[in-house]
């Protein structure tokens, strides 16, 4: 790194060298995998209360706020994940866990189990 | 820049390094598809923004949506200019440590997402209350 750095965020790039730019192009499509995600969340959130699909009215309102909740918090996780992936790689350090995965995998089933119920009880 | 795929006959080495994947696993253009994917999806998402919003909201709320599809817009046309610019800088450099383009990008697309989801939860909320 040199004095002249002055890439955005300085809290990755103060930090240590330029690791393998492939190392660098993972971790942005791992960063836009999460943004595609928070999308598709949020698309189902709102998609379940627009269209009413027939559902029990509050098993529908609980599965949508859960999946909005979710795609709101995903994009923080993008961008925290990327800076400290990014900061690990420059810092030839192990990688950080993905700390919003299996929350995340449980509020899919979780969403899956609401609208199961909201058919059946509807 | 001459000499590219088109002029180059079978098993001619490549005189010119930028006409060349910098990497045979295509990382580059990977990421560049990646980014072309979620811009997008983000678009989409604006104009569903644009049809929704505003009947729901009420006419100020074209303002946040109209301003999303511009955002939208210039997260497309800036992957592909940081696609290009990945593709310059890893097919001209002599060095392994070659610096990328920073997070400038990055945080600007995990804003809008968050701006979305926050216009999706007021969508919710107004839904829910019948207002």
């Amino acid at each position: 790194m040199t004095d002249s750095d002055r890439r955005f965020p300085r809290s990755v790039y103060r930090h240590g060298d330029e690791p393998d730019a492939r190392f660098s192009l993972a971790n942005e499509r791992t960063f836009l995998a999460w943004i595609r995600t928070s999308l598709a969340l949020l698309a189902g959130g709102v998609a379940l209360e627009t269209l009413g699909l027939g559902l029990q009215p509050d098993l529908r309102l609980a599965a949508s706020v859960l999946l909005i909740v979710t795609g709101i918090l995903t994009p923080i996780q993008a961008w925290l994940g990327w800076t400290r992936s990014e900061r690990a790689l420059r810092m030839n350090r192990p990688l950080p866990a993905a700390h919003l995965a299996l929350p995340l995998g449980i509020v899919v089933i979780v969403v899956g189990v609401l609208v199961l119920l909201g058919i059946v009880l509807a | 820049m001459s000499g590219g795929l088109d002029g180059t006959a079978p098993g001619e080495e490549f005189d010119d390094r930028g006409a060349r994947p910098f990497d045979p696993g295509l990382q580059p253009e990977r990421t560049a598809l990646a980014w072309r994917r979620t811009a997008l999806a983000l678009v989409v998402a604006a104009v569903v923004g644009i049809r929704v919003l505003p009947t729901l909201l009420g006419d100020w709320a074209m303002i946040p949506a109209g301003a999303g599809l511009v955002l939208a817009v210039i997260v497309l046309l800036a992957s592909h200019r940081r696609y290009r610019e990945h593709h310059v800088r890893l097919t001209t450099s002599t060095s392994d440590r070659i610096a990328l383009p920073d997070g400038a990008l990055p945080a600007l697309v995990a804003a809008t997402t968050l701006a979305a989801g926050i216009a999706c939860a007021v969508v919710v909320v107004v839904l829910a209350l019948g207002v």
